[in-house]
């Protein structure tokens, strides 16, 4: 990896700052996340950090300011993102495979090269068993398996993660974890990923960006520059995360 | 799982047969003197009504006059009732030109229609199909409405991020995730139209099953208004199983897995 610094700019966040009608939930955010970078926001809960990412995929619209991605402000009918919810998202109508299927149906990619990525991905999250279940007969974790395929057979340039490992057991969570980072440096995607977990911020980051409380600005911005893969019990790891905790400890 | 499902079973048999047993004890008392016909008498006059012509016709074009009618008048409200409800779920602008004119004539009964009916159509099959159609319509806007109005956002939202035009999100996730509620609006055309279409033939008909319950009165036959009423019963129970059927195919994802 090149440094940070003298990469492309992925996403531009300018000025950005959301009311709910009264409430202040976003407050004049301004950063800018490079091309093949591998970002975490941690924040306080209720912080704004959901509505950020909605904002991104211009679910709801910005009060004020813009989020720009490669120069254009961001629409995912032309940038190619994925976008994993905190909430189950799963179509309860449509199978495992279904789902998986669903956003490459959408951008009409050739039913070959549907076939190859589905069952790539369907082996990479473990489902393979299960691609004719429907969403409710599988357990919560299960079901953010398929959410996390179904984003991953995207092959996304932008990927969006609103904590999306917090349903998991920590097994299952270290090693989709490493598979991220496996996706992300295999696609140079750049990665937002959204978590509660410091721990998982800093084993996963490039940088970390840690938001106040609502209304949220920028508290402080951390650079992970560890080697990979990273050690928990590193003493440099342990410091990092020290430091992150401290940051949100200190309101 | 299996003993359950008999003993259900014998619990039904149960309650139809205390009911006809309990019938027939009322009658045979004769707290009702000739009004009330027992049990076996209503037997004997469907067995006759089988054999013998009612009004020039066999029992079951009767009950095929009455079908056809029904039919006719819930397939037209399914192909119009149902893409307006949708369409007027799915877009707001819809919404706002049909609503107030629909909220307006939704709670007039179907039956209310009849004179205006006749008015228009005459006494031929035309106004006994409009009543029914008058029926069967309010189910299939209503439902369709409220199943589009219910769909998921997130999962529109998630549809989004993918670049799904509106058409594609109308396809992959407002019409399936409405499908549950329109069978249901489905469900409840077909048991409005079925009593609509007997509403419609009490008044002036010479065929179908609202003609035999008439002639029954006319003849002083309560056995006859009986056998109609019960072959009401059953028309209506058959059809909410073969809609519920159709349900299953379409929407598997209800099921179980092994089927
Ligand atoms: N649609 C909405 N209408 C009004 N207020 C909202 C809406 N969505 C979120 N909010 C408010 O905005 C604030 C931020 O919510 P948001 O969901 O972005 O937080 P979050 O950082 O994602 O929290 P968590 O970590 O718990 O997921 C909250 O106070 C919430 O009440
Ligand atoms: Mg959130």
């Amino acid at each position: 990896m090149t440094d940070l610094k003298e990469r492309r700019t992925k996403v531009e966040v300018k000025n950005l700052t959301k009311c709910y009608d009264d409430l202040l939930v976003l407050d004049d955010v301004s950063f800018e996340v490079k091309e093949g970078e591998f970002l975490c926001i941690v924040g306080p809960t209720g912080c704004g950090k959901t509505t950020f990412l909605n904002t991104l995929a211009k679910f709801i619209p910005a009060t004020k300011g813009d989020i720009y991605v490669d120069g254009v402000p961001s629409n995912p009918m032309i940038h190619n993102l994925s976008f994993v919810f905190q909430e189950p998202s799963c179509i309860p109508w449509k199978t495992v495979e279904e789902n998986i299927r669903l956003g490459l149906e959408i951008k009409k990619i050739p039913e070959q090269e549907i076939k190859t990525r589905v069952e790539k991905v369907i082996n990479l999250v473990g489902l393979q068993n299960y691609r004719h279940y429907y969403p409710r007969q599988l357990s919560s974790s299960m079901e953010q398996r398929v959410v996390i395929a179904r984003s991953f057979v995207m092959n996304p340039d932008l990927l969006l993660m609103d904590e999306p490992y917090g349903q998991l057991d920590v097994k299952l969570r270290y090693y989709l974890e490493d598979e991220l980072i496996r996706l992300w440096k295999e696609l140079n995607s750049t990665v937002l990923f959204v978590t509660h977990n410091i721990e998982e911020a800093v084993y996963l980051a490039e940088r970390i960006i840690v938001l106040t409380p609502k209304p949220a600005k920028i508290k402080a911005e951390v650079i992970v520059d560890l080697p990979r893969p990273r050690d928990f019990t590193a003493p440099e790891f342990v410091k990092i995360r020290e430091q992150v905790t401290e940051l949100i400890r200190w309101w | 799982m299996i003993a359950i499902k008999r003993s259900n079973q014998f619990y039904n048999f149960v309650s139809i047969a205390g009911v006809l047993l309990l019938w027939q004890l009322v009658v045979s008392a004769g707290l009702f003197g000739k009004l009330v016909p027992s049990p076996v008498a209503v037997f004997k006059e469907f067995i006759d009504m089988l054999q013998n012509p009612i009004g020039g016709r066999s029992l079951f074009m009767h009950l095929w006059f009455s079908i056809k009618r029904v039919l006719t008048a819930f397939i037209t409200a399914v192909v119009t009732g149902v893409p307006l409800g949708l369409f007027m779920g799915w877009n707001k602008k819809v919404d706002a030109i049909v609503k107030p004119v629909f909220e307006l004539l939704k709670p007039i009964p179907p039956i209310a229609w009849i004179p205006l009916a006749i008015l228009w159509f005459g006494i031929g099959e035309t106004p006994k199909v409009f009543i029914c159609f008058v029926g069967s319509f309010v189910p299939c806007v209503v439902n369709s409405y409220t199943g589009m109005r219910y769909v998921d956002p997130l999962l529109i939202d998630m549809t989004k991020t993918f670049g799904a035009t509106r058409r594609q999100q109308f396809i992959d996730v407002g019409l399936p995730a409405s499908l549950t509620a329109v069978f249901a609006g489905l469900q409840n055309a077909l048991s409005l139209g079925w009593m609509c279409v007997l509403a419609a033939e009490l008044v002036g008909a010479r065929e179908g099953v609202g003609y035999i319950i008439t002639l029954g009165m006319d003849t002083a036959n309560p056995a006859m208004i009986i056998v109609g009423m019960l072959i009401i019963g059953a028309v209506g129970a058959a059809i909410a199983v073969i809609v519920r059927r159709i349900e299953r195919i379409v929407c598997p994802w209800k099921r179980g897995i092994t089927s």
